[in-house]
């Protein structure tokens, strides 16, 4: 039932084929757009941007068979030197990589095509919060997401349930980063600049990991993403 | 009797020479380490216990020329096993193993593209604490990293005892994600059941973004570093 896809949209797909008018075309066009950013994603998953250290994310972690699930394993427990472990989103851990490995001064539009990159490439798994497929599962870091989990619920109901129910907002919440006047936009960045929460929170900041827990502990089980995108290094496992 | 006891003694320290080392181990790591094109690659595998990154490292081993390793340990449960090969960025993984069983891993490293950024062990040393008439030793390391990001990851190994050590920064340092200075690093050994043998100790330390020295072992003279080149 969770994997049903919503009547809306299969009839908007096939009103799209039928009619391609201006919202089908606009709707191509954000495909199009999250596609050059998911590129640009795998650009900065595989070269470093900067030329003095050329180590890149794809030096080490260059098996898309191994990559390919970490989107849907998000959020999760990163393990980081004390005291900075703690559950985040994929865009999160993306930015906290960046930052590090390419001494980027503003790792958000990195972190956003990487994550672009990566949710793409795990396009239509389902999504299973802490757990990556062939890796063992720890129990502190689960308690860990557990409680991050139950800090989103109580922060959802107080600053976003009035106006949005969770089962109808996590389905959306799969479907980013997405593309908004050209740019894309995780959904940190949309909580980031969402006006109704009733306080300010931070595309990197640890209330925004526990809304997203729980936004993901509503859809779990449902594919991540919203598009395919055919990476580059697709069917060269090990390379 | 005593003949009794006598033989019974002996027969206790046969059957303690025959039973294999692991048998009194409760948990077992154990794996090889490869390059991409399947080349086994000596260096050393360190353990933290707990989370990996917590910086609390405990036990480790020597990986052989033949690319295989062995860890044996008190317990089971979650460790973060690094692996370090000189010319290959290091390896961390967290890994879960049960009391009573054997974990066994497979590691493939990958070279560093350059040595432009990797951190330096400039040299190596020993020295007895006058004040404690010999009981400890000071092992100390001389590091300097180019691009000034060195990390926690400051690491001594002693292949006796199967040791695995953070060594102290020059200045204290409690936030583990902090760029750490470069100079000299030291660990205070205790010496007070015999003198530290140089041959024991090896030497590794990586930066917060994973370049990583070559490893450093007796006697401890710092060779040129090499790209090792894809396969």
């Amino acid at each position: 039932m969770s994997r049903r896809i919503p009547p809306l949209l299969i009839g908007f797909a096939v009103a799209c084929h039928v009619w391609s008018g201006p919202t089908c075309a606009r709707q191509a066009a954000a495909e199009s757009e999250l596609r050059a950013i998911a590129a640009e994603g795998e650009r900065l998953w595989t070269q470093s941007p900067d030329p003095s250290n050329p180590v890149a994310c794809a030096t080490c972690h260059h098996d898309p068979a191994k990559t390919r699930g970490w989107a849907a394993s998000f959020p999760k427990f990163k393990p980081l030197p004390p005291p900075h472990s703690r559950v985040m989103t994929l865009l999160q851990a993306n930015a906290e990589a960046v930052e590090r490995h390419y001494r980027l001064p503003n790792p958000l539009p990195a972190a956003t095509a990487i994550t672009a990159f990566l949710t793409a490439q795990g396009a239509g798994i389902p999504i299973s919060p802490g757990i990556s497929a062939g890796q063992p599962v720890f129990p502190a870091r689960m308690r860990e997401l557990a409680a991050s989990v139950v800090r989103g619920e109580r922060l959802y109901a107080r600053s976003c349930g009035q106006c949005h129910k969770p089962f109808d907002l996590a389905p959306s919440a799969t479907a980013f980063p997405r593309v908004v006047e050209g740019r894309a936009e995780p959904l940190e960045g949309f909580i980031e600049r969402h006006q109704s929460l009733g306080q300010q929170l931070s595309w990197d900041g640890q209330a925004t990991a526990d809304i997203m827990a729980y936004l993901m502990s509503q859809a779990a089980g449902r594919p991540i993403g919203h598009h395919t995108y055919q990476a580059s290094t697709e069917g060269k496992e090990g390379s | 009797m005593i003949r009794v006891i006598l033989f019974a003694g002996l027969a206790s320290l046969m059957v303690a020479l025959a039973v294999p080392p692991d048998a009194t181990a409760a948990a077992v790591i154990m794996g090889t380490v490869k390059n991409e094109a399947g080349k086994p690659l000596p260096g050393l595998a360190l353990l933290e216990k707990g989370e990996i990154h917590n910086n609390k490292w405990e036990r480790g081993a020597l990986v052989g020329a033949d690319g295989r390793f062995r860890i044996e340990l008190t317990g089971g449960g979650q460790y973060g096993l690094h692996v370090y090969s000189s010319g290959y960025i290091y390896s961390p993984e967290a890994v879960k193993v049960e009391t009573g069983k054997t974990l066994e891993v497979k590691v493939i490293l990958d070279p560093e593209p350059t040595r432009a950024n990797t951190p330096l062990i400039k040299k190596a040393g020993f020295f007895p604490w006058e004040a404690r008439q010999g009981k400890a030793t000071f092992v100390k390391v001389d590091v300097a990293d180019p691009n000034g990001d060195l990390g926690p990851q400051v690491l001594a190994f002693n292949a006796a005892t199967k040791r695995a050590y953070a060594m102290d920064p020059p200045k204290r340092i409690t936030d583990l994600k902090a760029n750490f200075p470069n100079g000299v690093y030291q660990l205070e050994v205790d010496t007070s059941k015999g003198p530290i043998n140089p041959r024991d100790w090896h030497f590794v330390v990586a930066d917060h973004q994973c370049n990583t020295t070559d490893i450093l072992s007796f006697p401890h003279e710092p060779k040129p570093l090499k790209v090792v080149g894809k396969p």
